[in-house]
């Protein structure tokens, strides 16, 4: 799992100023895992991408009086569009490796109601790629990711 | 499960100071559900404990270096907690899919075994030989028995680990440890 950036904190640190400087490193490192996140020989990498959008989610959360109501609320939303995209296609991932390490357990003679169950998985986890490929380019066409430096900018604007 | 609102957060406040009062209001959050998530069957009070338990450990994730030395201890316990309680619910997920997929297989298998019995005067047992999935009924009866019996086992290990919690003093050492401040 990617590790995040370290945050250099200090308690004296004005709320709002560290709100706006952790959402933009947050949001930088989502969207650099995007890159290869269709693959689906590589689980790694969407999960990576998933566990990037529920830190920044909720550095989001932790940080949701600092910025103006209206436009957090879209931006949120969306970013949880995106993580439930992402576990569309996250979940049947680990489904699979799951019953893969079952069956390779079990007797012969109980793998093939398993071997159903990987089947039907697969088909979810094709699935949900269609539908995060739809939901990265949605992010992509509504500038999600400039929507979020934005937001940081604005709660570091003097009120 | 919609996070409770904290209530005082000021923007222009410090870092430490509103962090604490969320850290406060998660971990209040977190606790209220037990003794009700102690119960194995109440699966719903367990997946919220679950969501509850993941808000307070990314929130002291990264604010734990504003407070004092054992903020860093409860994000360990916090994030085991919410590990376990994942694998539970991955269960609770897992044991009704399996059921349904095993239910679909026979209703399929029924439906063959009554049309190949068709004009007689009873389904001769032998027939079964003949349905389409038969093979397939054992492995999803296997899956189903091995997820509830490991979903005892992890069970039994979330009650120890939060007595365990309980008897460290975990949520009081938390509350104190977030009045504290580092040294500048």
């Amino acid at each position: 799992m990617a590790k995040p950036q370290t945050v250099d904190l200090d308690p004296a640190e004005p709320y709002r100023a560290a709100g706006a400087r952790i959402v933009r490193m947050r949001a930088q490192e989502l969207f650099a895992h995007a890159d290869g996140v269709l693959d689906t020989t590589d689980i790694e990498r969407v999960h990576d991408m998933r566990v990037a959008t529920r830190r920044l989610r909720a550095v989001l959360e932790i940080f949701a009086p600092c910025f103006p109501a209206n436009e957090f609320k879209g931006v949120l939303r969306e970013v949880k569009a995106l993580a439930d995209a992402l576990g569309e296609r996250r979940d049947p991932d680990v489904h699979v490796a799951a019953l893969e390490r079952f069956a390779a357990a079990v007797t012969a003679a109980d793998r093939p109601g398993v071997a159903r169950l990987i089947a039907e998985e697969r088909e979810r986890q094709a699935a949900g790629n269609a539908e995060l490929a739809a939901a990265l380019e949605r992010a992509g066409e509504r500038g999600l990711h400039e929507r979020l430096l934005a937001l940081a900018d604005q709660a570091e604007a003097p009120a | 499960m919609k996070a409770r609102k904290v209530a005082g957060l000021e923007p222009d406040g410090t870092l430490a100071d509103n962090a604490e009062r969320i850290v406060r209001e998660r971990l209040d959050e977190l606790c209220a559900f037990m003794p009700t998530a102690g119960d194995p069957s109440e699966v719903e009070a367990l997946h919220d404990m679950r969501i509850a338990a993941k808000r307070l450990r990314y929130v002291l994730e990264l604010t734990a270096p504003c407070f004092g030395s054992y903020a860093r201890t409860a994000t360990r316990h916090v994030r085991d907690l919410q590990d376990l309680l994942g694998e539970i619910h991955d269960c609770d997920e897992q044991i009704p899919a399996v059921r349904a997929a095993a239910a679909r297989l026979i209703g399929e298998d029924a439906t063959a075994l009554a049309r190949l019995a068709e004009g007689e005067d009873d389904a001769d047992p032998a027939l079964l030989r003949r349905v389409p999935h038969r093979r397939e009924h054992a492995g999803l009866a296997a899956l189903e028995t091995h997820l509830r019996g490991r979903r005892a086992v992890l069970f039994a290990r979330f009650a120890h680990a939060w007595s365990e919690l309980e008897r460290k003093g975990f949520s009081a050492r938390l509350e104190y440890a977030v009045t504290e401040r580092p040294e500048p």
